[in-house]
């Protein structure tokens, strides 16, 4: 009994660890979502299907004004921006994304706490 | 016809309609005095033949204040309770007349401490098997069959009475402990207090308390936690045989641990309010007065900023004057609410000072006072007094500051010059004095000649006390905030008004005083504050504007603020500006005027450099034939006031570029102001370009977080137009690949070639 018991320990101790793979959990698109609450310096993400001219635009919810634009030519498939909130008011926003022609492609809310 | 009327009274008798107890007027006691009537509440709508339960109660009243009811004929004192004597609560049984008779016989007797005094009186049918609590308003239910605490407790919270639910008692101060003694003829009632979630630590376990730890160890004294009302009687608790649960009216008044298999009574409370004027019961019907023991005690105040400007920015501090300066009474700031309210009653020094000499005049024999109709030129009446009653007295007539003069005025006084034998006072405004005599109850010795007055009298004289001149003081959260604020109210458009009023009319055409339609916007337009509005104060304006200097000396609220009572504010006109209101100030001063109840101070905000009053009270428009700048404009205007802006940010070359054009549309535009905020933690500022026709003054200032810039025209040499762009350069702290949001625009102004402001869309 006691050979079985020592046989059984060094297998256990031979055996190595098995490498499992850790599944990635799929990243929130964010123009997928109607409402999202954003931090500083927290990244979103969102796919276009050309690789041209775009414009993410941030327009005051309660006002219509728009209070900020960068143009940048994107990728296609997913693509990421690190949002900055520190200049920015608190409350609700919409978040635009526009073509090289100003036409609105997809609109969500984000909200700056 | 007749059955529906029936039935329409007795639905109206079914439910109750009517029923209510209306309150009398405030008013102001004497100090040390008994026996002054309170009589003026009335109950009414009740059923004549019913029983009524009435509470007449003073709420928190200054020591030594009490009240007596001088007939109580029909009544019965609830249990606790006697009917005769002075007291501050009483509840009583009877029907309405009865009641009605008493509350008509009610007198307050006050002591030497000043203070609120609040009569309350609530009145419902009087309800079988519960008693009525006047210090909380609460109703309390005895039941006599007993059960287990946690049965007596989920019993309790089964049960409803005028719209509340129940809850096992709770006992949270002495005088609640005293009403259940002697209000629960049971002995050994259970109430809700437990340690069965922690040995020794008695926690509230039921009602608006519930969860509340009172005491953290057993004993009589131990462990009781201050602020918490504890009455265990000595030795207990003792957890003898795992006793969790408290009993009060044990073994006398106090308290006892007893395990939970007792059956004892218990006590169901109804209310989870701490203030009777609170009740929310069904068909219970309350009012109150607040009178006032002597002096008033209340300041509260409705500051009116104008447009958006953020009120619960701002804090007040009570200030009081002495020798020659002002200082706080208390380190307490009270914020102040959205809607501009601030109630520093608690803050006033309510000591007062020796100022002068009282004269107090009463009916005599020679006719040695007179008192003149109201002078408009004087805003008062003459009162003269013949100099021969001073005789002997040593008094220095100039210091009589303060009079009594029999029941016609009292108040203070104003020395002015002699008119023969008479020394002569004001006494200021328009006091009514027709009514006034005609009211008096000494008409024996008042004569009318020719519209003044004269009256027999006698005369003595003391020490003249008074309350100390107060203030109120504004301050902002932060200097940062307060900077950022004012820039945002000293805009493009403010400045350009100015200039244009300056050029008066000799550029623009004829319209000189169209844009400074009163007093307050010179006032506002004289930064300076020298009395003048000139060429200096549009320079300074413009300083500000362009980042060069600051409008002001000191960047303080002190400097940049004016407050004024809501009267003094809408007096100020084109001519009397320069010379009666030119200080700035961030402290209100206001008197508290003995008598006056609930004193309520109304003070308009403006602010230096704010010409166009956008951030500033607007005038009351009557009196002003046209206040606002942009209404005017807006009857001449047929287009729309408003112009396009276009924004765009860009990674160029590695450096961040903010573009804004603008779109003046059909507008003749003169004056346009941005502010770009930005991340300073990201960002670096560099510079701004700008692109603009003709020679504008173009100004692009970092002010640390965002820029100002814009445009000003102020010689009408030309006009913005659509080619106006302004391009502004960061340098990126961080990798600018992949960013969003690191700027952002806002606080954006406008302003046409008729002065008229403009709104900004941004695209």
């Amino acid at each position: 009994m006691k050979k079985i018991l020592f046989i059984f320990v060094i297998l256990l101790w031979g055996c190595n660890k098995l490498d499992m793979p850790v599944p990635t959990p799929p990243v929130e698109k964010i123009f997928n979502v109607g409402e999202s609450s954003v931090t500083n310096g927290q990244s979103i993400y969102f796919d276009l299907t050309s690789n041209t001219i775009h414009y993410l635009t941030l327009i005051d919810k309660n006002t219509g004004q728009v209070i900020s634009r960068e143009k940048f030519i994107g990728q296609i498939g997913e693509n990421v921006r690190k949002i900055y909130t520190n200049s920015l008011p608190k409350g609700y926003l919409y978040l635009v994304l526009e073509d090289v022609g100003k036409n609105e492609l997809k609109k969500t809310t984000i909200i700056i706490k | 016809m007749k059955k529906l009327l029936v039935i329409c009274f007795l639905l109206i008798s079914f439910l109750g309609f009517g029923q209510s107890v209306s309150a009398p007027d405030s008013k102001s006691f004497l100090p040390s005095t008994s026996g002054q009537d309170a009589s003026g509440f009335v109950l009414s709508g009740f059923n004549s033949t019913s029983t009524l339960l009435a509470s007449i109660s003073l709420v928190n009243p200054p020591s030594g204040t009490t009240f007596v009811l001088n007939t109580t004929t029909g009544l019965t004192a609830a249990s606790g309770f006697i009917l005769s004597g002075n007291k501050t609560r009483l509840v009583v049984t009877g029907t309405m007349a009865n009641i009605n008779t008493a509350l008509s016989s009610l007198k307050v007797n006050t002591g030497s401490v000043r203070g609120n005094v609040v009569l309350s009186v609530a009145a419902t049918v009087n309800p079988t098997g519960y008693f009525y609590n006047g210090t909380n308003g609460h109703f309390y239910r005895p039941i006599s069959t007993g059960a287990t605490y946690t049965n007596a407790r989920t019993l309790a919270s089964q049960q409803t009475f005028k719209g509340q639910q129940g809850y096992l008692v709770t006992i949270t101060s002495a005088d609640e402990d005293a009403f259940i003694f002697n209000n629960v003829p049971q002995n050994t009632i259970w109430f809700a207090l437990t340690d069965e979630a922690s040995e020794a630590r008695w926690t509230i376990d039921a009602g608006p308390e519930a969860g509340t730890l009172i005491k953290i160890n057993n004993g009589q004294l131990n462990g009781n936690i201050p602020g918490q009302y504890n009455n265990w009687a000595p030795g207990e608790p003792n957890n003898s045989g795992n006793e969790d649960y408290a009993v009060t009216k044990w073994n006398g008044s106090q308290w006892n641990d007893l395990p939970n298999h007792f059956v004892n009574p218990y006590v169901i409370e109804f209310g989870t309010w701490t203030n009777p004027d609170d009740a929310t019961f069904t068909e219970f019907y309350t009012n109150s007065v607040i009178h006032s023991n002597g002096e008033v005690l209340t300041a509260r105040f409705n500051f009116d900023f104008g447009g958006n400007v953020d009120e619960t920015k701002f804090s007040a501090k009570a200030n009081t004057y002495v020798n020659n300066l002002w200082g706080t009474t208390t380190n307490t700031s009270r914020s102040i609410s959205g809607l501009g309210k601030v109630d520093i009653t608690n803050d006033l020094d309510t000591t007062k000072i020796t100022d002068g000499i009282r004269a107090t005049i009463v009916p005599g024999q020679v006719e040695w006072s007179l008192i003149n109709p109201y002078e408009t030129s004087r805003n008062g009446h003459r009162l003269q007094i013949d100099e021969r009653v001073f005789s002997g007295t040593g008094i220095n007539l100039n210091n009589i500051k303060y009079v009594k003069l029999f029941d016609v005025y009292e108040g203070p006084i104003t020395p002015m010059d002699f008119n023969g034998w008479w020394k002569q006072w004001v006494v200021p405004g328009d006091i009514n004095l027709t009514s006034k005599v005609s009211a008096s109850s000494f008409q024996n010795n008042i004569r009318l000649q020719d519209g003044w007055y004269a009256f027999r009298a006698d005369y003595s004289f003391t020490p003249n006390t008074m309350f100390k001149q107060h203030g109120i003081e504004l301050s902002y959260t932060n200097q940062t905030d307060l900077n950022t604020l004012y820039n945002n109210i000293v805009t493009v458009s403010d400045v350009f008004i100015a200039f244009k009023e300056l050029s008066n009319g000799g550029i623009f055409g004829n319209q000189s005083g169209l844009e400074f339609t009163n007093g307050i916007q010179y006032m506002n337009a004289d930064v300076d504050g020298n009395g003048v509005f000139n060429e200096a104060d549009t320079y300074k304006l413009l300083q500000h504007l362009t980042g060069v200097a600051p409008l002001t000396q000191y960047s303080a609220l002190t400097y940049l603020m004016k407050l004024y009572s809501k009267s003094e504010y809408d007096a100020i006109t084109k001519t009397n500006w320069n010379t009666q209101f030119n200080s700035t100030r961030s402290l209100y001063p206001f008197n508290l005027n003995s008598g006056t109840l609930n004193n309520t101070y109304n003070v308009n905000v403006t602010w230096v450099g704010d010409v166009n009053l956008s951030h500033s009270a607007q005038q009351s428009v009557s009196g002003v034939a046209t206040n606002s700048m942009r209404t005017m404009s807006l009857s001449t205007q047929s287009v729309s006031n408003q112009i396009n802006a276009y924004l765009m940010g860009e990674n160029v070359g590695g450096k961040l570029i903010v573009t804004i054009s603008v779109d003046p549309l059909q507008q003749e535009l003169v004056g346009t102001q941005f502010n770009l905020n930005y991340d300073n933690t990201s960002l670096k500022f560099e510079k701004v370009e700008f692109t603009t026709k003709g020679t504008p003054t173009n100004f692009g200032t970092d002010r640390g977080s965002y820029i100002t810039l814009g445009s000003l025209i102020t010689d009408g040499s030309t006009t913005l137009d659509k080619t106006t762009e302004y391009k502004v350069t960061f340098l990126p702290l961080i990798g600018l690949n992949g960013t969003l949001g690191l700027t952002s625009v806002s606080n954006t102004d406008a302003v046409n070639k008729n002065g008229t402001q403009l709104k900004i869309k941004v695209n």
